[in-house]
């Protein structure tokens, strides 16, 4: 019964089931971060561990579950049973990102086979290791942030390995959130493999196997037609980073393949500034996605025409044990060189650069009101640049995230104990062009206790967002912390910074960059902007030539 | 005994609905009619549809009245220029929103605007805690310009939403009663007077957009209620709102933002009144229309009201939160116009686009040259082409078959397999939004009955009811215009959601008790003012509870006093709901988060009279036969019955077809089919009893 009209329902039904199992886990998470920021994706793959469907949330979660699956099916080979939990969360062992990431895998049996894979990842608030949420820019290996959970079963055949359980919690500085969320992952997999499994039940394993392959064919159809209409050759980029490196990047386009060359990149460092080749690759499938279809699901299809080359040992392609703490500033890092390296080529499919930045933000302490610890664990919005007819968005999250949530003020000074001063737009210049880049952020946290910390770690902030045509670049993303005692410090990278009583943290997030040349920016809108208060009427007759 | 003539009016966006009906020793009188809506002077078409009813304003006892200006001021941004006044450091709440970007793949998204621009944003000193004490005092000094510059931009209404007002109210109403002394005349509105719950953003767009659609929403009301009250009518009109309730005039006037989804609550509302009546309390009730479907879960007899409503949400778009009470429901873009398209890569999608009424379905013959599903019921002989649209529309076949052989091109395959696949894919469509409001909840299908409405309902529900496993699937009496017969059957209603913060321990029950007992004596105060009997009004209490540390909360039902004695038996409830829906529960403490109390009085309900239940023989209602293909089931030869012929107590087998003029049941083979005393169709399916 595999006629087309089958095969479409049943995708339409993995769709339901991917949103399904990331509704569920929302709903029932302890952390923050999982449940308003969303910092966490679900997804199907089929019995091979291809990505078959996604649920809403985080384009850079998408690509990590099938990789995590792959090496479960490695790992285990015929001891995979039914209602069998996996749990990992190292990238040298199928977990991609960092230890804070902790990924669960159901497989779904019809038959005694397995046909699919349900899956999901959230980023859990703290794993142990050397600081306090487990990361900290002065980790060097791998084993000070965090327990390393190399691919293991969490629930052997539906009975819960209490002392895998116990072992982690006990690693944490925060067990019942963990626990909250360990849990919130597992009835999330079991919900969706309970739904697969009924599909396969309607509609025979061998048909619902069917609908899977078409359905990548169809990704892999998608992609290979948009990458028709793209020009093609090899370009190039090398760009300096914050911290005085220089990342290069060689993208060529052929009628049937989109190869990704960063084999000329830095050695891996000795801090934490690094990421797995896994990781490298879904920034690589991400910009792919994004310039090919942005449209339809991704699935593994999607990503065939995709190659990616690294060398080990590089910054994109970390050995064992190098720290990966903050691998996301290094992934948005590639991510963002592989996205200018082909903006000026494909100018109508890509804005220019926006606050590209992730902004992790770690705040802690005790909660003054309730004596119990808060940790706030926040990626923050910026600006986003312009394009040819456009202005850039303001304040949404970066490029990494997606269906993502910032935390009201009202709820963080419930939850936090702490002042919420101002959540604002940064109107500092930057980003002007005749369309401009969209405006960061301003937020105040004023601290009402003592021992308090701080951690964060932002890029972009010396070498700022890029325009194209003439557009003037965006405003840079830092951090000022006001002491109460009266100076003022300023940080792109920052860790355990000690906090007191009306200490402010201030986070400023940059503007986007501008798309061409300020001068020709429309009169009517330069003084809509002037009224808005978002440009003085000096800094506008200086680079608008507004009123001369 | 007395003849007693309630009466519902609807104004949609093509046409304003009547439903009139007349109880008395006679038992019970339907009318129905039909007129044009008349914008911009809607009124105009409520006093025409009136007069073709042949009703006399005089003589209408209770008169509900719907109507969709709030969405559609809204949607067509056609409301007035509004401006904000928030706490310091804050003027771009509105403006930052959530930061969300759900079409994460398209580096193009577009943010919705915000509907008040930054030069029109203004702030005030001040602040309050999250526990509602007064941390910076109120500076008031600011206001008298932030008029100024109001009034000299042509604000028309004006918008308060402070930081922790839910808290503690003092603050907004000292700037809304400062904006009232120097500004008597504008509209202004605060954010606690729309809702006590927490979420900055969403407080504020709610008191923005509250504030952008009252001038208008008021203006209609009142012009309403004086063409009306001149004709005669007793007393003015009640009007339905989104909660599911009906609400008084001048109410609805000061907070109309309530009545933005009020279209589909009346036929919920309706969903879970003639429950009751039949005895089937858990419902799955479906609305399908011309260009969408609906459906809410009603469970014993109750519907889910929540303050988490977007307006233009969707995958590709962030939308607006408007936190007022809403019915739960999900919408997908499903209707009986929704258009059948190929994309590029050979696949068949229905909906979201609709033919509309212009030029509508192929088979209008109005030049729509778009296959639509209605196009694909009538190919398969499920809707009778020579009784198109009740025999109102010749059906033009021919158009209806090219356009559905175009899509069989594109696929490859037969005209009659274009169109099964059209209904097939459709059918999924909404059994996946059906699966939203009950699986994916942990509600079992099985013990629900799935209730059909709108125009289009009947036509799919036996199939969705098949593939749901429902334990009956009923189509109620004059299901096409059952919204109406709804609003008939609401009570004066309102709902108060409270943020209020509690350990679920002992000695915790006082403070919960309090929060209770404050909104009921709002309540009584309220319902009072209005005039209505305080004998009649009842409560219902319902707490909003989470595992500490989580944030969304799980809804249990309270019953009586909230004491330390029943703090127990509260927090088992919780764990019951939480692990139906979710699988797990927690050995963890619960905290409650806030409040919702449901106040309601009966206002001038309409109670059913049932007929006496006659011979089960459904002969005479027979019309005579036709193949009918039944997508999955293949063609049967189908026996067609007249739906206005059919009374209570009969019964049949399927295959077969009931016409009525505004709406066709499709029966399927092995369906077992009876009329109750009211005149609903109650169909079993195979294998039921």
């Amino acid at each position: 019964m595999s006629d087309p009209i089958t095969l479409e329902i049943i995708q339409n039904s993995l769709q339901a089931t991917s949103d399904e199992m990331f509704a569920a886990m929302r709903k029932t998470a302890m952390s923050s971060i999982i449940y308003e920021v969303l910092d966490m994706g679900t997804g199907i793959t089929d019995a091979q561990g291809r990505i078959a469907s996604s649920g809403a949330g985080i384009p850079a979660f998408i690509g990590v579950l099938d990789k995590s699956v792959q090496f479960i099916l490695s790992k285990f080979g015929d001891d995979i049973k039914p209602n069998d939990v996996f749990i990992t969360n190292d990238p040298w062992h199928g977990g991609v990102t960092h230890l804070n990431d902790l990924v669960l895998a159901m497989p779904v049996f019809a038959d005694g086979a397995i046909i699919a894979w349900t899956a999901n990842i959230a980023h859990n608030s703290d794993v142990g290791g050397m600081a306090p949420g487990s990361l900290s820019g002065d980790a060097t290996e791998i084993f000070q942030e965090g327990l390393r959970l190399p691919a293991v079963k969490l629930i052997r055949e539906g009975v819960t390995d209490q002392a895998v359980m116990d072992i982690i919690t006990c690693n944490s500085r925060m067990p019942d959130f963990l626990l909250g969320d360990v849990w919130a992952a597992i009835a999330a997999v079991r919900i969706g493999a309970r739904r697969l499994e009924d599909l396969s039940v309607k509609y025979t394993p061998t048909t619902f196997k069917a609908a899977m392959d078409s359905f990548m064919d169809f990704g892999e159809k998608t992609a290979l037609a948009e990458l028709a209409k793209l020009p093609k050759g090899t370009f190039e980029l090398s760009e300096p980073q914050d911290d005085g490196c220089t990342y290069n990047v060689k993208v060529t386009i052929t009628d049937d393949e989109f190869i990704v060359d960063l084999r000329d990149n830095p050695t891996q460092d000795k801090g934490c500034t690094n990421t797995s080749r896994d990781g490298t690759i879904v920034c690589a499938q991400m910009l792919f996605k994004s310039v090919t279809d942005p449209e339809t699901p991704a699935n593994e299809g999607a990503f065939r025409p995709l190659k990616v080359l690294t060398t080990e040992g590089t910054v994109f392609h970390a050995q064992e044990p190098a720290a990966i703490g903050f691998y996301f500033e290094t992934e948005v890092r590639v991510y963002d060189l592989i996205w200018r390296c082909l903006a000026p080529h494909v100018p109508e499919r890509l804005p220019v650069g926006h606050f590209s930045s992730i902004c992790g933000t770690f705040v802690g302490g005790t909660h003054p009101d309730t004596g119990r610890q808060y940790t706030i664990i926040e990626p923050q919005i910026g600006g986003w640049g312009a394009w040819e007819g456009r202005d850039g968005n303001p304040c949404i999250f970066s490029g990494f995230h997606g269906e993502t949530y910032n935390t009201p003020a009202e709820i963080s000074e419930a939850r936090n104990g702490l002042f919420i001063d101002k959540m604002e737009l940064n109107t500092a210049p930057g980003g002007e062009g005749e369309f401009n880049g969209g405006r960061g952020l301003v937020l105040e946290y004023r601290i009402r206790t003592k021992n308090g910390f701080l951690t964060a770690g932002y890029t972009r902030s010396v070498v700022k967002p890029w325009p194209l045509d003439g557009g003037e670049e965006g405003s840079g993303n830092f951090i000022e912390v006001d002491k109460a005692a009266g100076e003022r410090e300023h940080y792109a990278f920052v860790s355990g910074l000690d906090l007191t009583t009306d200490d402010v943290v201030r986070v400023i997030t940059s503007s986007g960059a501008g798309f061409g040349d300020p001068k020709k920016r429309a009169h009517d809108a330069v003084a809509l902007d002037i009224k808005n208060g978002f440009i003085t009427p000096e800094r506008a007759r200086e680079i608008h030539g507004y009123g001369e | 005994m007395t003849i007693t003539k309630r009466i519902a009016t609807d104004v949609g966006g093509t046409f304003t609905d009547l439903v009139a009906i007349e109880t008395g020793p006679e038992g019970m009188k339907i009318t129905t009619a039909k007129s044009d809506t008349t914008p911009p002077n809607f009124e105009a078409g409520v006093l025409n549809v009136m007069a073709k009813g042949n009703i006399d304003p005089k003589d209408v006892d209770f008169m509900v009245h719907g109507t969709t200006v709030v969405i559609n001021a809204l949607t067509e941004r056609k409301g007035v220029t509004v401006g904000l006044i928030t706490t310091k450091g804050f003027r771009d709440t509105l403006e930052i929103a959530r930061g969300n970007r759900p079409d994460f793949f398209n580096l193009h998204y577009e943010k919705p605007e915000p509907f008040v621009p930054r030069y029109l944003r203004a702030e005030v000193p001040g602040r309050m805690t999250y526990l509602g004490a007064e941390r910076i005092p109120l500076d008031l000094s600011g206001v008298p310009d932030i008029v100024d510059n109001f009034r000299a931009e042509g604000v028309q209404a004006v918008a308060i939403s402070l930081l922790h007002s839910y808290a503690n109210t003092a603050h907004e109403e000292a700037v809304l009663a400062e904006i009232q002394r120097l500004w008597p005349d504008v509209s202004v509105v605060a954010s606690h007077q729309i809702t006590r719950e927490w979420r900055e953003y969403e407080r504020s767009n709610t008191a923005v957009l509250s504030a952008y659609v009252q001038p208008v929403a008021a203006r209609y009301l009142g012009n309403l209620d004086q063409s009306l009250r001149e004709k005669g009518l007793p007393q003015s009109p009640y009007i339905m709102q989104s909660n599911c309730g009906v609400d008084s005039l001048a109410a609805t006037s000061a907070v109309p933002i309530t009545m933005v989804e009020s279209g589909p609550a009346s036929g919920f509302w309706g969903a879970a009144e003639l429950g009751k009546l039949i005895d089937e309390p858990d419902i799955l009730a479906l609305d399908i229309g011309g260009t969408t479907a609906k459906c809410s879960l009603i469970e014993g007899g109750e519907v889910r009201i929540m303050t988490d409503y977007w307006i233009e949400r969707s995958r590709k778009s962030a939308g607006y939160p408007i936190m007022v009470p809403v019915v739960d429901l999900v919408e997908i873009g499903n209707g009986g116009g929704s258009i059948a398209w190929v994309d590029d890569f050979d696949k068949l999608h229905v909906g979201p686009q609709s033919a509309g009424a212009l030029p509508g379905p192929a088979a209008y013959g109005k030049g729509g040259t778009n296959a639509t599903t209605t196009d694909a019921n009538l190919w398969l002989g499920r809707i009778n082409k020579d009784y198109f649209c009740g025999g109102a529309v010749d059906a033009d076949m021919d158009s209806a078959g090219s356009a559905l052989k175009a899509v069989g091109d594109k696929l490859g395959v037969s005209t009659d397999e274009a169109a099964q696949g059209i209904v097939r894919i459709a059918n999924n469509n909404m059994v996946n939004a059906l699966k939203l409001v009950s699986l994916n909840r942990g509600h079992d299908t099985r013990d629900f009955t799935l209730l059909a409405f709108g125009g289009g309902g009947a036509m799919h529900a036996v199939a969705l009811g098949q593939e749901l496993q429902v334990k009956k699937v009923v189509v109620p009496a004059a299901a096409s215009v059952f919204s109406a017969w709804g609003m008939m059957m609401s009570d004066l209603r309102r709902d108060y959601f409270v943020t209020q913060l509690a350990d679920l321990s002992e000695g915790s029950a006082m403070g919960i008790e309090a929060v209770f007992a404050k909104a009921e004596v709002e309540a009584r105060a309220t319902f009072k003012a209005e005039g209505v009997d305080p004998a009649k009004l009842t409560f219902l209490r319902y707490g909003k509870f989470r595992y500490q540390n989580q944030e969304h909360t799980t809804e249990v039902l309270l019953d009586g006093t909230v004491t330390d004695g029943a703090l127990s038996k509260i927090a088992d409830d919780f764990h019951g709901a939480y692990e139906r829906e979710y699988t797990y529960r927690l050995d963890a403490p619960v905290e409650m988060v806030g409040i919702h109390l449901v106040a309601r009085a009966e206002v001038g309900k309409l109670e059913m009279i049932p007929a006496p239940l006659g011979d089960a023989d459904a002969s005479e209602a027979i019309k005579g036969t036709r193949d009918v293909d039944y997508a999955l089931e293949g063609k049967h030869l189908a026996t067609i019955y007249d739906g206005e012929k059919l009374r209570a107590g009969m019964a049949f087998n399927g295959p077969a077809i009931i016409e009525d003029p505004g709406t066709t049941v499709v029966i399927h083979p092995n369906n077992t089919v009876s009329i109750d005393a009211y005149g609903n169709i109650h169909i079993l399916l195979e294998g039921q009893s």
